[in-house]
């Protein structure tokens, strides 16, 4: 072992990828997201008008709407996932920005399951548990706090689309019809046009077409995140580790807010983030209050995958949903975060629940159950 | 902070450690020189006792720091690094009780005793000079992964340990006076505690993280 470097260090180090190789790695699987939000938007095409207009019909309620991008996420249990999913569907044509804009905030309710699950992982002890479980649900209120003041004023008022509009127009697009060819977007069309092709040669029927178009762009969504994560994770991880050291000696606020977002914009996925807070909440290094400002920075950067995916879409409004999604997160900081009193609404109300999961666990299973799976079945059934 | 996050080049998180855990051995072989020289040498224990107490702050405060750390860095990495975070987590707490043992050699020249003027204290400074040295060798040898050099250690640690030992045995059964068997009893018992705590954490360098702590059983050969 070297000074530098212990022998004990890293015995079970899984690669040895280099920090340039991984970035290269990341661009690459950066190109392909793109080229996966353009099969889907291909394959909802091909589909045809009535497809289109059935699924809308689906999700046209604000509720149902909500319902089904919570559902989504959970599902797939990344809300870069969904959202840039809703990126495609709307750059398509196939939905409308007013009925994604519900969608896209059940998007943010829906990622918060997964450091739930990881908050699970101290169930048996139960002071740590307390922690981690107020400080795994204080996103979840947080997120529900955001809805219920801003969904009701979007579907009245349509502030947020509308606002999201302006950034879009100022940025450049023609909202009501398609952004420029880009040279990002021809480059990600070129090779959906093959693999079009290539199916198209194979079979006449728009619904194989559409499907197998459908399916790949959602799995190479997947695999390209997936990888992205995974290396950004690793090409960052010590500069995460600095960061959240001089944040746990130091306290949080803004610069936590700030790093929540630099994390999450580097690795893709607000999951991974508020997934390491966890931890530290549960073992008392980080205080909950002190991750609070951090969990918001990871609401407002996740943000950004679906603002990369409208860079792949023909129609402005894919960009307009993308930046609702940021406008949203920011609205919901710039009003709850700044007053002292409704600052902790959210903290107090996860720690009075994790209270009662404490005392008993019956009510894990009750709020796991339905914030994500019960509630939003029933608002596709009620209003779908 | 946040423009730093671009621009980091402070060392891996598990560098960061040793090297704080090296200042804890540092700050106990201060502390263990201080509390001798007092006992031995008739340093004013008025004087020692506020540095003392500090120093055991620092060390106290770098052990809390450690373990926070390797929290983090469990959190960001996952199992990845787990063996280490492990043996941080075991060896930590031996550098802070050879501060706490140095504590306790100071106790006994702030409780009155001193053996400046006492005809046995040639072979105490004997004692004393090598276990200080050995604070600085353990730290050395951990750093430098040294498993030769950390066997050799282990070695004369282990005869050290039976030295005090029969030192020890020797003054229970003694004729002498108590005032004169237990401080030097308990002198040497603190020396072996030293002593014991620098070996365990010279195991980490030789035996796998289960092992740890386990000074008497016999080691697998260093590859």
């Amino acid at each position: 072992m070297t000074q530098a470097s212990p022998s004990f260090e890293g015995e079970t180090r899984q690669s040895r990828a280099t920090p340039a190789l991984r970035t290269i790695l990341v661009l690459g699987f950066l190109y392909l997201f793109l080229v996966g939000v353009s099969m889907l938007e291909a394959g909802i095409k091909a589909f045809g008008a009535d497809f289109q207009a059935d699924l809308l019909n689906g999700v046209d309620h604000p509720i149902a709407g909500l319902a089904a991008g919570v559902l989504a996420t959970v599902l797939v249990q990344s809300s870069s996932v969904s959202t840039a999913t809703i990126v495609g569907l709307v750059g398509a044509g196939t939905l409308t920005v007013d009925a994604a804009v519900p969608m896209i905030m059940g998007a943010n309710i829906g990622t918060t399951v997964t450091n739930t699950f990881v908050a699970l992982g101290s169930a048996r002890r139960s002071e740590e548990f307390r922690r981690a479980f107020a400080g795994a649900t204080m996103h979840d209120f947080f997120n529900l706090m955001a809805v219920a003041v801003f969904l009701p004023l979007q579907v009245a008022t349509g502030f947020l689309s509308r606002a999201a509009e302006e950034v879009a127009e100022l940025l450049g697009g023609n909202v009501g019809g398609s952004t420029a060819k880009s040279p990002i977007k021809t480059a990600v069309k070129e090779p959906v046009g093959w693999i079009k092709d290539g199916i198209d040669s194979l079979t006449s029927s728009d619904e194989i077409l559409g499907g197998l178009l459908l399916g790949l762009g959602i799995l190479v969504i997947l695999l390209a995140l997936a990888v992205i994560t995974r290396n950004m994770r690793r090409l960052i991880a010590s500069r995460i580790e600095t960061g959240l050291n001089a944040l746990v000696a130091r306290g949080g606020g803004l610069v936590g807010m700030l790093f929540g977002v630099l994390i999450t914009i580097a690795v893709q996925s607000s999951s991974i983030t508020t997934s390491i807070l966890v931890p530290l909440i549960g073992s008392g290094v980080l205080a909950v209050r002190n991750a609070y400002p951090i969990t918001l920075g990871a609401n407002l950067g996740t943000t950004i995958t679906a603002l990369l995916a409208s860079l792949a879409v023909d129609l402005q409004a894919g960009l307009v949903v993308a930046l609702t999604h940021t406008l949203f997160n920011v609205a919901a900081i710039v009003t709850f975060y700044p007053v002292r009193r409704v600052r902790y609404v959210p903290v107090q109300l996860a720690e009075r629940l994790a209270g009662l999961a404490v005392d008993n666990r019956v009510y894990v299973i009750v709020y796991v159950a339905g914030l994500f799976v019960v509630a939003p079945l029933l608002g596709i059934v009620i209003f779908g | 902070m946040v423009m730093r996050f671009f621009r980091s080049h402070e060392p891996a998180s598990l560098e960061q450690v040793q090297s704080q855990f090296l200042q804890m051995l540092t700050h106990d072989r201060d502390a263990f020189d201080a509390a001798t020289a007092t006992l031995l040498s008739g340093g004013d224990p008025a004087s020692v006792g506020p540095t003392l107490r500090t120093t055991d702050a620092k060390v106290n405060e770098l052990e809390r720091e450690i373990r926070r750390e390797l929290v983090v860095h469990a959190s960001v990495h996952g199992a990845r690094d787990i063996a280490a975070i492990l043996i941080y987590m075991s060896i930590v707490k031996d550098a802070e009780r050879i501060g706490d043992y140095a504590k306790n050699i100071f106790d006994l020249a702030a409780g009155g005793v001193s053996f400046q003027e006492a005809p046995d204290r040639p072979a105490m400074m004997t004692h004393r000079d090598r276990v200080s040295d050995m604070i600085t060798e353990a730290g050395e040898i951990f750093a430098a992964d040294d498993h030769d050099a950390a066997n050799l250690l282990l070695a004369e640690a282990d005869r050290m340990r039976d030295v005090y030992d029969e030192l020890v045995d020797a003054l229970v059964v003694s004729d002498g006076v108590a005032r004169d068997a237990v401080p030097r009893a308990l002198f040497y018992r603190h020396l072996k505690r030293i002593t014991a705590h620098l070996a365990n954490l010279l195991t980490a360098v030789v035996v796998p993280v289960d092992k740890l702590d386990y000074l008497d059983e016999p080691r697998d050969p260093a590859p």
